[in-house]
Order: structure tokens, then C-alpha cells, then sequence
């Protein structure tokens, strides 16, 4: 019966809620990468580019997923190197990166920060342009600066050649791989 | 040569020459279209049973089709050879933002790409700004750009002291006069842009300092102690190539997203992740002498890990 009700919130969505932080160590790695993140200020700077950008026509229909969700997800795209469809699954798996994403509870419930489609991440990135690109990097650099972690006085300028291409995953393509691996 | 097409669908492999050769075909059956494009035009503004919309519509179109038609010819004409395709990649070669990097490559494959462009602390390899261009321009043309970038980020610190760039260092792509003085006037050192191949002196004499900043005006502006550090820091390839192995590493070699748009949020989202490692190593003392060396003498803060506070408590 005690186990029954230890399980209780993955049951049936009721009782106590997981804390996510007593499952994340200090020292995990992922953590401790969105520990360094400004996460307010960046939030703040995404809202009012899109709220001048995209002015919400309604206020009716479902609540949508929280820009910090999103903006983490991204960036941890790019971290751990993986796809969309993978940091999206990996959302609903792992706690550390449900930490990173700013969640601290976890209870089975129909909010919809938990569940993110990667089309919902596509249509996120598709609404950043360059300036606010621009700006999120400098609230990051400016964080960095004020907490006295790094200077800009000293730098150094150079290029990066970045092939233009995209990876259509195909049945050739996984046939490829196949073949590859075997 | 140049691997075109998929293999799954029979051979699937084209050599460039016989894509110039297609082209070059293509285009000179498509050599008249100005002439006519011209000549719709004159006709177009004479046609008097057309109503002012529908004049105004079919000027519009016309001239979208004829720019059109110029960012086609333009791209087909860069064509270049480059190493051979991986299999079922799809590139736009009539992308008008993209371009072939052949500048500084001598019978070297050339990508087809982007170029983009980085501003970083050499101590730490935090980036502080990130410039996508279009096409392929020159690598002077990336400093000024990245610089104001840097000042503004540097504007959005509101605790004292504030921060100032000092020097800036680059490859010897980076020698242009021109762009010398435009950083002079900002008050920024160029002892890190070699003028020739011979490397930098490290420790400069007394002597060689005053001639620095008698030469860059900057003689009541910045210190000898500054040129010491902007010599010491100077222009070191492995310590860039470190930057660009962690960037690469994090996807940023190739662009997947669409168009100059995506390339832009995907190189963003890419350093930005690339900071949040730096900050990770710098909180943790994970740097290198070199580094920290650099980090004393900027008279930076020495990071309190949790574990040493609590030690000490």
C-alpha cells in the first residue's frame, strides 16, 4: 500500500510532486551548465521582441509553452548536439534536463511544459530574428562581465567556414547508415 | 570534383565540369532575356487599354522575375570545384546569401557556405559576439561590425568598473591601414594584426612600446602595461582553432536550418550554448596557465565554487 502511494503522482497525477532537484546532483554536468544562463533576463528580452513582433489577437485558446522551456530546449540542442525530435523526448525522461528547462516539479498532469512537439521548437526559432539573436548574446556576455567572470579586453577576431547543407533523413539514408554500421 | 546527386539513384555522381559545361549552356540560351526583359518593360509602359493595378501588378512581376533571373546567373557563374559531397546532402547552390570560399585557398577544396564571423577572450575562448554575412566578403569587413556588438553587450553592464577593449588581434587577413585607423580612433591597440609573417614580439622593448602608441595616437590613452598584455595575448592560431574545434563540435560547421535566417539562430544558439561551457570551466578553475595567468593580470575575479565556500564555512 506504502509503495502504491509513493507512486501515486505517476499513477494517477494526485498526490505529492516530485521535487526535480533532488534528482539533478550539483555536479551534473547539464546543471551546472544552466546554472551559468541568465534565464530571466533572456526570457524578458524574447517576450518583449515578440510581444512587439507578434501581438497576441486573443486571449482565448490553450495556454502556450512557456518561452523558457523552449529557449532551453534550443540551447541544449546545440549542447548536447542532438535533434528537435530528441531533446523533446528527452524532456519527459530526463530530469536534468527538465532542471534546465526550469522545471522544478513534476507530477503527471496535462501541462503542457512537459509535453514540447518539435514543431512547437521549430516555430519558436523561426521567430527569432537577428537582433534579438544579437541581444541574447549580449545579456549573456554583459552577466558574465558584471559577475567579473571574463574581459573584453582582449580579443580576437577570426572566421569559421560553415558548409551550407542539410541532412534529409531518408530510407536511403537510414539504409546508408545501415550499411555503414554493418 | 564535385559529387552531385544521391547514389540510391543510380550512380548519382556528376562531375563539376559537366555541370559548367550545362550551365554555361543555360546560359548563354539565356543571354537575350535582358534585351527582352527591357523591351516587355518599354512595351508594358506604353500598353494604354491596361488599367493603372494591373500595370503596377505586371511591372512588379516582371521585375521580380528579372532579379530573379540575375541572382541565378550570378551563382551559376560561381561554380567551383570542391571536395565531393557526402551522401543525401541537399545543397542550394542558387542561394543568393551563400557563396564559395575560395579566398585564401589555393588548389584547396572550397566549401560551399558561409562564413561566419567570431569576437573572443583568448584566455577563456568565451565569445562575445557572432557575425553571419552574407556571401563571402572580406575578413576586414568582419571587425567593425563585431566590435560594436561587443560595445553594446558592454553598454548592458551597469556595475563599476566599467569594461574597455584594449586590443584587438587577428590573422594577417586583418592588415588593412584603413582598418587600422578606425580602430586607433576607437582607442583599441592593433599590436595583435601581424603586418607580416614574422610573429609578434611577446616582450617588447621600452622602446618599441612608446613606437606602438605613437603610431596608433594612443599615447595618453593606453598604458605600456597594455601593450605588454595585447603583445603577450597577440594572434596565437591554436588558441583560435580551439574556439572554432568547440564550436564545431557543437554543430556549427554545417547550416541546417533554412536560409540566412536560420543560419544567424543557429550559429546564435550555438555560441550561446558554447558560453554557458566556458562559463562551466571558469567557475571550476578548469583553465589553462596561460589562462589564468592572463585572468590575474586582467585582474579578474577568482571564481567561488560552492565547495570551497563550504570548506572554508
Amino acid at each position: 500500500m506504502r509503495f502504491v502511494r509513493y507512486l501515486q503522482h505517476w499513477l494517477s497525477g494526485t498526490g505529492a510532486r516530485l521535487q526535480v532537484t533532488d534528482f539533478v546532483p550539483v555536479m551534473h554536468p547539464i546543471r551546472q551548465w544552466a546554472d551559468t544562463f541568465p534565464w530571466a533576463a533572456l526570457v524578458r528580452a524574447i517576450e518583449q521582441s515578440f510581444d512587439t513582433r507578434f501581438p497576441t489577437q486573443s486571449p482565448r485558446g490553450r495556454r502556450p509553452v512557456p518561452i523558457r522551456v523552449l529557449l532551453a530546449l534550443e540551447l541544449l540542442k546545440h549542447a548536447l548536439g542532438g535533434s528537435d525530435e530528441e531533446i523533446c523526448q528527452r524532456l519527459r525522461t530526463d530530469f536534468a534536463v527538465m532542471y534546465a528547462c526550469g522545471l522544478r516539479e513534476y507530477q503527471v498532469n496535462p501541462a503542457q511544459a512537459h509535453f514540447v512537439l518539435p514543431e512547437t521548437l521549430c516555430e519558436f526559432r523561426r521567430r527569432i530574428d537577428e537582433a534579438l539573436m544579437d541581444e541574447l548574446i549580449a545579456i549573456q556576455a554583459a552577466t558574465a562581465m558584471e559577475e567579473g567572470l571574463v574581459s573584453p579586453a582582449q580579443l580576437v577576431i577570426d572566421t569559421l567556414p560553415s558548409e551550407q547543407g542539410s541532412q534529409r533523413v531518408t530510407d536511403a539514408t537510414t539504409l546508408y547508415k545501415a550499411q555503414k554500421k554493418r | 570534383m564535385r559529387g552531385f546527386g544521391r547514389s540510391c539513384r543510380g550512380h548519382g555522381q556528376v562531375f563539376v565540369k559537366l555541370v559548367r559545361q550545362t550551365a554555361h549552356q543555360l546560359l548563354a540560351l539565356g543571354e537575350p532575356i535582358q534585351t527582352f526583359g527591357l523591351q516587355a518593360q518599354e512595351r508594358l509602359a506604353h500598353t494604354i487599354p491596361l488599367s493603372e493595378a494591373q500595370h503596377q501588378r505586371l511591372s512588379l512581376a516582371l521585375t521580380t522575375a528579372m532579379s530573379h533571373h540575375e541572382h541565378i546567373r550570378k551563382q551559376s557563374q560561381r561554380l567551383t570545384s570542391g571536395k565531393k559531397l557526402s551522401h543525401c546532402k541537399v545543397v542550394n547552390a542558387y542561394d543568393p546569401t551563400i557563396a564559395p570560399m575560395i579566398k585564401g585557398k589555393s588548389n584547396c577544396p572550397a566549401q560551399f557556405g558561409r562564413k561566419p564571423g567570431i569576437a573572443s577572450d583568448p584566455a577563456s575562448g568565451f565569445l562575445f559576439a557572432n557575425l553571419v554575412p552574407q556571401g563571402n566578403p572580406s575578413d576586414p569587413s568582419y571587425v567593425l561590425p563585431l566590435i560594436d556588438k561587443v560595445q553594446s553587450a558592454i553598454e548592458r553592464v551597469h556595475t563599476a568598473p566599467q569594461h574597455r577593449m584594449h586590443s584587438v588581434a587577428g590573422e594577417l587577413g586583418l592588415n588593412d591601414p584603413a582598418l587600422r585607423q578606425a580602430l586607433h580612433e576607437r582607442g583599441i591597440l592593433t599590436v595583435g594584426i601581424p603586418k607580416t609573417i614574422a610573429p609578434i614580439a611577446v616582450h617588447p622593448s621600452a622602446q618599441d612600446i612608446l613606437d606602438i602608441l605613437n603610431e596608433a595616437g594612443l599615447h595618453r590613452i593606453r598604458t605600456p602595461h597594455h601593450v605588454h598584455l595585447a603583445c603577450a595575448s597577440g594572434y596565437s592560431r591554436p588558441v583560435v582553432e580551439s574556439h572554432i574545434a568547440s564550436l564545431l563540435s557543437r554543430g556549427a560547421g554545417q547550416v541546417r536550418y533554412k536560409g540566412l535566417e536560420g543560419a544567424v539562430v543557429q550559429q546564435g544558439m550555438t555560441v550561446m550554448a558554447h558560453n554557458g561551457a566556458v562559463l562551466v570551466r571558469i567557475r571550476h578553475k578548469q583553465l589553462s596557465k596561460r589562462a589564468q595567468k592572463f585572468r590575474r593580470l586582467l585582474g579578474l575575479k577568482s571564481p567561488k565554487v560552492n565547495e570551497i565556500n563550504h570548506q572554508r564555512n
